[in-house]
């Protein structure tokens, strides 16, 4: 008996008892679709989150620090902690101020006109970001046209800015921006540069941006203290190095009284690197979590077919026993049980895949936000290898046991 | 000698008070080409000596040579091979397989012997004409009578060509006419060089065999050869 004839065989069988076998797949189906989804939706928020941590920046760290007396004192303490920052040169790649204007700002150019206060659509609300020279490589910005800030640009407070991608769009279209002129709250800024637009899904603002000199500080913040810094590090290491002298240097600049409470002003060092590890730990802990209940919803449908495979051969039993009186092997009867359990669960993959498919498109339309979210081909190919093997290892019993009766105790049975 | 066999035993619960010898001590000789009937009561041991003969039962004690090789020493894929190539049988209750028409249940031993596909359904059909079952080839056997069925495993036994055909009880299912049918085609193959056992209880059909074995409480009590006249 070949193969062919084999799969022929059990495709008949499997058809002539339509019920049975799809109520035989059903744990299959539940199965394989709940892992494909299950997996396929934790592989879309590591995605996510890859994504996420690879515009924002590896090795970054932000500080920052809050004074709670006079601003006239603060900024003393925060040009020394920016000092401070610029002087670990063999760890850092750039420092830069990291702050926000908080007035009503109105940019114009031609006839158009952005405003930081359009809260009808906050996708297009314009973020004015105050930082040094370094701002566009501690933020991961890469440069589409033109140059960062300057020194001097710093130095003499010039009037000079550069845009985030969607601004410039917004403003320009498909013209160049730099060397032409904005004006922002009436007084003209020169665009000296234009960043390529990172399209981070729920983070518009990141392309929504203008970059001026941060010691415009004084003018548009009121001369509030510079609090905020990102301190781009050169790896790994340098991120952990970096933050422990940071650390050492803000908590003898910050002291605490002996019950711990901070006396005249606290700090938050914070780097995206240990929120991507634990992120990561939590995805991985999440997919084993899910892996776990959808790999016990697949052996509960193993077991299903195994019950089945068992209660079909002993209803054919004397089946068998026709078939080992007209010459039929042992191993002939163990191949035809095994595919046909082989096939039952192939095709409960099949259709299980499918439903996984659908499954997954519907998660990650309300799961995360609305992504195109699809299986991948790892999963798909694996989760009906997976069900074949399943079908194979619970078949393998009752084949065993059909495939050893005695051709005349199978004949005898009803 | 084609089936040869020496002081066989199938004994049951062996040893314990239920003990029951359903063979006990039975020598037989049958030649090629022999149309032998084994005659007796129901419970004289005559089915369990047709399984032991057709190789689906193990007897517990005793010698079985069939054409000259020891059928007692065999595995399970040699004695499959036994009943696939050199038996066929013929069961008092069809033992069609359901699920499959006439033609496949009569392609399914030429299958587990290896026949090429393309030379399968030609063998099938031939079977199947032989006993006037052709125009029935896409039947189910829930669509066919007794007769019609019993026809359809003498083609499945037949299909093969085995050298032996063994029929337990071939008529016991059926009307009186379709046995006789039954029996015509049995003797047709006997013409042929067919070598036939026929296992059965009644007398009239033991009377159309040409050597009668008769089987009480396991043991045998006469063979003779018998004048027959099948004109």
């Amino acid at each position: 008996m070949n193969l062919f004839q084999a799969f022929k065989m059990a495709f008949k069988s499997i058809a002539h008892k339509k019920t049975r076998s799809f109520l035989t797949m059903l744990g299959i189906i539940i199965g394989v679709a709940s892992v494909v989804i299950m997996v396929s939706v934790v592989q879309g928020q590591n995605q996510k989150n890859l994504e996420y941590f690879e515009k924002m920046g590896n090795n970054k760290i932000s500080v920052d620090a809050y004074y709670f007396y006079s601003s006239e004192g603060g900024n003393e303490v925060f040009q020394s902690l920016y000092d401070y920052c610029l002087g670990m040169q063999d760890l850092v790649v750039g420092v830069t101020p990291n702050i926000q204007t908080y007035q009503d700002m109105t940019i114009k150019y031609g006839g158009k006109t952005v405003s930081t206060q359009n809260y009808e659509n906050w996708e297009d609300m314009i973020t004015v970001v105050l930082g040094s020279d370094q701002y566009g490589a501690c933020n991961n910005y890469t440069l589409a046209n033109g140059r960062e800030l300057s020194y001097l640009d710093i130095q003499n407070t010039n009037n000079v800015c550069v845009l985030g991608g969607r601004l410039k769009e917004t403003l320009f279209n498909f013209v160049d921006p730099v060397g032409e002129t904005i004006t922002i709250n009436g007084q003209p800024f020169l665009v000296v540069g234009w960043y390529e637009r990172k399209d981070l899904e729920g983070w518009p603002e990141l392309d929504n941006m203008i970059l001026l000199p941060y010691t415009f500080n004084r003018t548009l913040n009121q001369n509030s203290p510079i609090n905020s810094f990102v301190v781009k590090a050169k790896n790994a290491e340098a991120t952990v190095e970096a933050m422990t002298k940071l650390d050492a240097f803000l908590a003898s600049m910050f002291p605490k009284d002996a019950d711990g409470i901070p006396t005249i002003g606290d700090y938050y060092i914070r780097s995206d690197n240990a929120s991507a590890e634990s992120i990561q730990q939590q995805s991985n802990m999440q997919a084993l979590v899910l892996g776990a209940i959808a790999g016990i919803s697949l052996l509960v449908g193993g077991i299903g077919i195994m019950n089945i495979m068992l209660v079909t051969v002993t209803e054919r039993t004397r089946e068998i026993g026709i078939r080992k009186a007209i010459g039929a092997e042992r191993r002939s009867i163990i191949a035809q049980f095994l595919i046909e359990a082989a096939v039952i669960c192939g095709i409960g993959g099949v259709l299980g895949i499918g439903i996984g498919y659908v499954g997954t498109l519907i998660a990650g339309k309300f799961l995360l936000q609305g992504t195109m979210l699809l299986p991948s081909a790892g999963i798909t190919i694996g989760a009906f290898a997976f069900s074949v093997v399943l079908g194979v290892i619970f078949g393998i019993y009752p084949a065993i046991k059909a495939s050893g009766l005695q051709p005349v105790e199978a004949l005898r049975a009803e | 000698m084609l089936i040869d066999i020496k002081d066989i035993y199938k004994i049951y619960n062996e040893g314990k008070e239920s003990e029951v010898r359903a063979l006990d001590g039975v020598s037989l000789q049958i030649d090629r080409g022999e149309f032998v009937a084994i005659v007796g009561q129901s419970g004289s041991g005559k089915s369990t000596l047709m399984n032991v003969l057709g190789c689906l039962d193990i007897p517990t004690y005793g010698d079985y040579f069939l054409d000259g090789t020891d059928v007692t020493a065999l595995g399970d894929r040699k004695l499959a091979r036994i009943r696939n190539r050199e038996i066929g049988f013929i069961f008092q209750g069809y033992n069609l397989i359901q699920e499959l028409d006439a033609l496949e249940n009569v392609i399914l031993p030429l299958i587990y012997r290896g026949v090429p596909v393309w030379d399968r359904e030609d063998m099938a059909m031939e079977a199947l004409e032989k006993v006037g079952m052709a125009d029935r080839a896409h039947h189910r056997p829930s669509e066919m009578s007794g007769g019609q069925q019993q026809r359809v495993a003498i083609a499945r036994a037949i299909a093969a060509h085995p050298p032996i055909i063994m029929a337990d009880e071939p008529t016991g299912a059926l009307d009186s006419k379709t046995g006789k049918h039954v029996l015509e085609i049995l003797r047709d193959l006997y013409r042929e060089g067919n070598t036939i056992l026929l296992i059965t209880h009644d007398e009239g059909i033991a009377a159309t065999a040409k050597r009668v074995v008769r089987l009480s409480d396991g043991k045998i009590i006469s063979d003779a050869p018998q004048e027959v006249d099948w004109t």
